[in-house]
């Protein structure tokens, strides 16, 4: 079974007028996997990104994440299925102002209960790994857009989720900053083979990775293999 | 909910955050707990320094004296003099088995005692010893009048706490001395340091006690007495006596029985009702606007978590996104009100304490406290508690509301 498998996701918003948003969503993602979404604003991109991180329900279909059905979840229980198993990467990075880099990375393991020590520890390890080790007692807004999208990574990746869901990474950054942290993916994905999702409407960015999903009008369109473009030595998707 | 340090620094941190806004919140909470506390403790203090006054006289006293008559009766005039005697006493011990005591009391004013050059203008009282029943007397040496002094016609005296001051300034027990009045000497038997404000013909520590039978003896009052006091039994209500007394005394002197100005009386029990309504209504206000003003706090607390949920939309929508359940929400936003509510009304309660130590402290004279002012422990223990409960109701509305942002609607929000 793949890491993700998306059975006929159909998703209708009741704002109004009905808006039938996805149309029988079928996607299956492997582990290790490094996908972009593509589509147009209005495509159903990030409603569908929304369904794959339990932020947002579906009406149809089924949607497995590691094996595990997820429909109809409890808050508690989609929280914590979030916390465990997904790591997001937002537009805005969505750090916490009032908390410095490294209580910002270690947050997620807080809502875990993760003593304080090993917390700390952790969220150490990983700003070094991502080479913030000097920025940790540093608030967002001493930081740069890069820096800041890297303290974001770190905290995605503190939780060691099966992905990481990643909403237009390089929306907020200029063009070489976005090279490096589209680099700074690709290189977790390959010598960690975490399962990365990116969202995006630059093609640019969906051109860094491995397979892209062209998302149109609510349906998969076109699944295009893209590892000619970069170089890699996984085992190939279907 | 766990409940660690870590906890702590995440309330501590988000209330932090907006220094001023929470000091100007608590500030609410703060001055409601200080204004009750205050208030309570201040009036339960004032209530002690007014009872301070009536201290040594019972409360279901009533006092008869007679006056000129205003009716006609049996063929007298009105505009009669008349006088109670002793035997009024009998008959009302008699007659009216709900009394407790009755005594006579009989008195002079201005009387000169001294003791060699030391002068002293006294008020004498003529008591029997039962008298102690309606002003107790705070005896610090020696004994009171007893029986013995009555049957005896002694010649001994308990004096007020002034006529010791100045007749024995050397101090010491002045037992076994004497001391003259109107060329009569008197063995001091007792020292009656009651300082009462509410007092029987003339202030206590002013007078000159001795036994009734020797002073009608020694001024010639023969069988006269100047007024009757007697208290009710427990449970039995003066008001209800008053006619059937009024009718017995009446009948002995011709007195016309409803003439309430020929025999004129005083019924503490419902003077201390009335002290007693006062109090009562005092503490009521006290308590209305002490909890209206913490209650005007908490809503201020609620309002501004309120402010505060809204403000956070998308902070509390990251920290759902990355694993907080709803509850974790719930009650982040729950603590933050109790623990700003409990921080700010804590010190009220300090601010209070201290202020009520002070008033203390400006009330002690010669390191004797002469009312206490301050709140008692279990009152502030209770103020603490409903602190909490006030802070949790306060966060009720604003934490529901925070928890139902979804983590979509906060990325939304940007």
């Amino acid at each position: 079974m793949a890491l993700i498998e998306l059975r006929d996701i159909n998703k209708t918003y009741n704002n109004g007028q009905p808006l039938h948003v996805l149309k029988g969503i079928n996607l299956d993602i492997e582990r290790g996997e490094f996908v972009s979404i593509m589509g147009a604003s209005g495509s159903g991109k990030s409603t569908l990104l929304n369904i794959l991180g339990i932020l947002d329900n579906y009406d149809t279909g089924t949607y497995h994440l590691a094996g595990k059905l997820i429909k109809d979840l409890s808050e508690s229980q989609a929280a914590e299925y979030r916390n465990r198993m997904i790591g997001f990467i937002f537009q805005s990075f969505n750090l916490i102002g009032f908390k410095t880099a490294v209580e910002n990375v270690e947050l997620p393991l807080f809502y875990q209960g993760v003593p304080r020590r090993k917390r700390r520890e952790m969220a150490m390890e990983y700003l070094e790994k991502l080479g913030l080790t000097q920025w940790a007692t540093h608030f967002p807004n001493e930081m740069s857009g890069g820096q800041r999208q890297r303290v974001a990574i770190a905290r995605a990746l503190i939780t060691k989720p099966e992905i990481i869901l990643a909403d237009e990474p390089t929306g907020a950054l200029d063009s070489k900053t976005s090279v490096e942290v589209m680099e700074l993916l690709k290189q977790l994905n390959k010598e960690e083979g975490i399962t990365i999702i990116v969202v995006t409407h630059e093609s640019g960015v969906a051109n860094e990775t491995n397979k892209i999903i062209h998302i149109k009008d609510g349906i998969i369109g076109q699944i295009e293999e893209n590892a000619g473009h970069n170089a890699w030595d996984g085992t190939m998707m279907k | 909910m766990r409940i660690d340090r870590d906890t702590f620094r995440e309330i501590l941190d988000s209330l932090l955050r907006n220094r001023s806004r929470s000091l100007l919140t608590g500030f609410g909470v703060f001055w409601g707990v200080f204004m009750l506390m205050l208030l309570s403790g201040g009036g339960n203090g004032f209530r002690e320094l007014l009872e301070k006054n009536f201290e040594g006289f019972a409360h279901n006293t009533c006092i008869v004296f007679p006056s000129e008559t205003t009716k006609p009766y049996k063929g007298f005039q009105k505009g009669r003099y008349w006088s109670l005697n002793l035997s009024d006493a009998d008959r009302l011990k008699n007659l009216v088995p709900e009394l407790e005591t009755v005594t006579p009391l009989v008195s002079l004013w201005g009387r000169s005692v001294s003791n060699g050059d030391r002068l002293f203008t006294a008020s004498v009282k003529g008591v029997r010893p039962d008298y102690a029943n309606i002003e107790t007397p705070k005896l610090v040496y020696g004994r009171y009048i007893n029986w013995m002094d009555i049957q005896e016609d002694k010649k001994v005296c308990v004096i007020g706490k002034k006529v010791y001051k100045t007749l024995f300034p050397e101090g010491g027990d002045p037992s076994g001395k004497k001391v003259v009045m109107d060329g009569v000497y008197y063995q001091v038997v007792g020292v009656d340091y009651n300082e009462g404000n509410m007092n029987v013909n003339g202030r206590a520590d002013e007078a000159l006690t001795i036994p009734m039978s020797t002073m009608s003896r020694t001024y010639n009052f023969g069988n006269e007495i100047q007024l009757l006091c007697f208290t009710a039994k427990e449970g039995v209500q003066m008001a209800d006596l008053i006619p059937r007394i009024r009718a017995i005394i009446a009948r002995n002197h011709y007195v016309h029985p409803d003439d309430e100005q020929a025999m004129y009386m005083i019924n503490t029990q419902v003077l201390f009702g009335i002290i007693d309504n006062l109090f009562k209504g005092i503490n009521f206000l006290v308590w209305l606007i002490g909890l209206g003003t913490l209650l005007a706090g908490a809503i201020g607390v609620s309002n501004i978590m309120m402010v505060s949920v809204k403000e956070r939309t998308t902070e509390i929508g990251i920290r759902r996104a990355i694993g907080a359940t709803p509850n974790q929400i719930l009650w982040q936003i729950i603590a933050e009100s109790i623990v700003l509510t409990l921080v700010a009304g804590m010190m009220g309660i300090v601010a209070s304490v201290l202020v009520l130590a002070g008033l203390e402290l400006g009330m002690t004279e010669d390191g004797i406290l002469k009312a206490t002012f301050q709140v008692s422990f279990g009152v502030a223990l209770l103020a603490a508690l409903l602190l909490s409960v006030l802070g949790s109701l306060a966060g009720l509305a604003p934490s529901l509301r925070a928890m139902a942002i979804k983590p979509v609607d906060a990325m939304r929000d940007e």
